[in-house]
């Protein structure tokens, strides 16, 4: 697929979603971007922001097989990705397996965090591994597959929050910020008049084909190794163990218990190459991976109690990082 | 007719960032040699300074100048490879003039073999619509960096100080015996054919300082002359390391004629003092090492009639007065040795030989703090000038015990002398308890009991 192509569809689906979804440009981007990018995203933000509204567009102007799961307490990993049921067959019976809802093109695990870490851990080892195992039997997922999980930060009661090593196989996390005034103002005439507005579907047919052509350009995309280097240095500037020329020491030692695993880097510099597509170049530039460096690392650096004390954000310690760490 | 292309359009932004990077690299030299050549030509200066004054021999001073050049290219060479570009750096200045978003640093530094052809192809078209917007020479010319003119200033510095400080230290640093200088000086002059003459003379001079049969007087005029003829020469030299040379000749001689004529003034105050006078100024030269007379033994006693003498004169001139003023306190030392007799007195034989330590002792005072024209010759006999016993303004010369009156008491007295009242015996009254550092008599039969008095808190008990 040639860039051009890749730019313009880009746009489109961005300018289609963006008919539902008023504001948060960045994130429909970012959320485009891990797509591309076969990442997943957790979506974090209060209720009645869109979240859903957000996956269920995207999921239509892609085309693809949409399914959404409402995480509850009582909720069992096989209700997630399925199970054995005895069926009649050819005048016999015989064990057949049932899938779940996680058998989906784009899977939004709505309130992630309300469900048992028994159940959280069978969603995200079919984002890991892109399959599920159900007595015994391995059943690969659809391709492409992304889940897009929500959770809410204010109701934390009756909640189990994230595992570190759950959260880090998020590609991003985004931020769902309330509209501004203007905003509120679009949604309400969208939401509350007698026309309503609908999307309509941009890939072709031959959707899946064209996905993963896209998904193989933007692996191909250029990065010149001092900016592989200068993504490098900023995930070693968050290691607090790490105490050989790190250039921001002291509020990272300061405010952080465990820097970003090497995953976090993965996710900077592909997400750095879907920001230069998607901006119509073939090559990627320090400003790219600065976008995407906050999404990609917040939920991979761990704060320590000091910061939560203070309320310190990781995104504070990230700007302090990227004030810090200079380009190669 | 097709008109040429501009240079930058012909190349790709490759042979661009190339060609950015050369020029930075040929800046960074220039900046590096810029900073080092204002010390090595101070250096190289110094160094021809002193081979000029002939301090160091040529030998030396190529070995000297070698060494600089060499020390002055390797910190030239060590400044400039951390400011050589390197096509990174090139390559993003050009996106930062251009505006490019890191397109040539991406193509300068990018592993054609592991990327995808076809991304690198369009990559460098999209580069090549930005090559137009940079000229290295217009965007990127030389400027001399501030560090080169604090080089220079420091260097010109440097360079100044030490001609201005270089004979001070000399002078100041070099100690040998004057007539060895002048014949050093000498035998640099007399590889001047113009100066050979000079040469001879300051030979000649040279010998006849360190003769000791030629006299003080003539020494010093020899030097003189030599001075007026030095200074002549100087005057007639156009050649400035001649010039220089006879400068130095000049100052020696005049250190010379310091010296000589300090010992000359040294000798004179000897004369006028009669021997006691020794200056305490540090002799060197013709002056130096000559005995003070008055520390001879044998010379000691004339000294000590003179200064006999002054003191008689002094007494007879202070007057009636003086003598009736000390009268008082004279007897009534008297009667204090009279009353206190002191079981460890000396005798007269010590008392003499302590008058001659004491005489002797303020022969060597006046000796080094003063001429014999400030001893006053009319007025009363300074102390040291008394016997040990002898009364003079300031109490009594010698005296080993004192009895002093307390305070309480002289305010006593001063009341009694107020109502006239007086004693039996027409003195003042006495203070009732005496402080006196006196020895005790000798316990008698009829010496009074000490007494003790009894502490109040043990008397009820005795009792």
């Amino acid at each position: 697929m040639e860039p051009e192509k890749f730019q313009d569809l880009f746009r489109r689906l961005e300018t289609e979603v963006g008919k539902v979804i008023v504001g948060h440009d960045d994130v429909i981007r970012k959320v485009l971007i891990a797509f591309f990018a076969g990442g997943h995203v957790l979506l974090e933000g209060v209720p009645g922001l869109g979240k859903t509204l957000l996956v269920k567009s995207l999921s239509r102007v892609l085309g693809m097989s949409f399914k959404r799961i409402q995480f509850t307490p009582d909720l069992m990993p096989s209700d997630i990705v399925g199970t054995q049921v005895l069926a009649e067959s050819g005048g016999g019976r015989e064990f057949q397996f049932k899938q779940g809802p996680i058998f989906a093109h784009v899977v939004l695990a709505d309130e992630i965090n309300r469900a048992t870490p028994k159940t959280q851990s069978a969603v995200l080892e079919a984002m890991e591994e892109k399959q599920v195992t159900v007595f015994g039997e391995s059943y690969a997922l659809e391709s492409p597959f992304m889940v897009l999980a929500t959770q809410n930060p204010i109701e934390l009661e009756g909640t189990y929050p994230l595992p570190e090593a759950q959260l880090d196989r998020f590609f991003f996390k985004l931020l769902v910020a309330p509209p501004s005034p203007p905003e509120l103002h679009e949604i309400l005439k969208r939401t509350t008049g007698a026309v309503s507005s609908e999307v309509s579907k941009v890939l072709s047919d031959d959707g899946g084909r064209q996905i993963g052509e896209m998904q193989q350009l933007l692996r191909q995309v250029l990065i010149a190794p001092p900016i592989e280097d200068y993504v490098v240095r900023l995930i070693h500037a968050t290691q607090p163990d790490a105490n050989n020329g790190n250039p921001v020491e002291s509020p990272v030692k300061q405010y952080l218990r465990f820097g970003s695993s090497p995953r976090g880097a993965q996710s900077i510099i592909l997400g750095a190459k879907g920001n230069a597509l998607a901006d119509g170049r073939v090559h990627v530039s320090y400003e790219d991976v600065e976008k995407v460096l906050y999404a990609a690392l917040r939920h991979r650096i761990i704060l320590n109690f000091q910061a939560e004390a203070e309320s310190v954000t990781a995104d504070q310690i990230l700007a302090e990082v990227v004030k810090r760490v200079a380009r190669g | 007719m097709q008109a040429p292309l501009d240079q930058n359009t012909q190349q790709g932004p490759e042979q661009l960032v190339g060609r950015l990077r050369a020029q930075l690299r040929r800046q960074a030299l220039w900046d590096s040699l810029l900073l080092f050549a204002p010390p090595l030509l101070a250096a190289f200066y110094i160094a021809g300074y002193l081979y000029r004054v002939a301090w160091i021999g040529p030998l030396t001073f190529f070995l000297l100048a070698a060494i600089c050049a060499a020390a002055g290219l390797l910190a030239a060479a060590l400044r400039y490879r951390p400011l050589a570009p390197s096509a990174a750096k090139a390559a993003r200045l050009v996106d930062e003039r251009a505006g490019a978003a890191d397109r040539f640093l991406t193509l300068a530094t990018l592993e054609a073999a592991r990327s995808s052809a076809p991304l690198i192809t369009r990559l460098r078209l999209e580069a090549g619509e930005f090559v137009k917007r940079v000229d290295p020479r217009r965007d990127f010319p030389y400027r001399i960096k501030k560090s080169f003119y604090t080089s220079l200033t420091g260097s010109f510095l440097g360079a100044l100080l030490f001609y201005l400080l270089l004979p001070v230290a000399d002078s100041a640093f070099y100690s040998a015996p004057a007539p060895q200088r002048l014949r050093e000086l000498a035998g640099k002059l007399a590889g001047r054919p113009r100066l050979s003459e000079i040469a001879r003379d300051l030979q000649a001079l040279a010998v006849e300082l360190e003769d000791p049969r030629v006299a003080r007087e003539e020494k010093q005029n020899l030097v003189e002359e030599m001075q007026k003829k030095v200074a002549e020469q100087q005057k007639k030299e156009e050649q400035k390391e001649d010039r220089d040379l006879l400068g130095q000749a000049a100052s020696t001689l005049k250190s010379l004629e310091r010296q000589s004529g300090a010992g000359q003034e040294q000798q004179e105050n000897q004369a006028k003092g009669g021997g006691g006078i020794q200056s305490s100024l540090p002799q060197q030269g013709q002056g130096e090492g000559k005995p003070s007379p008055g520390g001879s033994g044998d010379q000691q006693g004339d000294l000590s009639a003179q200064l006999k003498k002054e003191m008689q004169q002094g007494k007879t001139a202070q007057g009636d007065s003086k003598e009736q003023g000390n009268e008082k306190n004279q007897q009534r030392q008297g009667e204090g040795k009279g009353n206190q007799p002191d079981p460890n007195k000396p005798g007269a034989e010590k008392e003499k030989s302590f008058a001659g330590k004491s005489q002797g002792g303020a022969d060597d005072r006046g000796g080094r703090g003063k001429t014999p024209e400030e001893i006053p010759q009319g007025g009363p006999p300074a102390e040291r000038f008394y016997r040990a016993g002898e009364q003079g303004r300031e109490g009594i010369k010698g005296a080993r015990y004192v009895t002093v009156q307390l305070p309480e008491d002289a305010a006593a007295n001063a009341q009694s002398d107020k109502s006239g009242m007086k004693n039996a015996k027409g003195s003042q009254v006495g203070s009732k308890v005496s402080a006196s550092n006196v020895p005790l008599p000798a316990h008698g039969p009829d010496a009074p009991a000490e007494k003790q008095p009894m502490p109040l808190e043990y008397r009820g008990i005795i009792r």
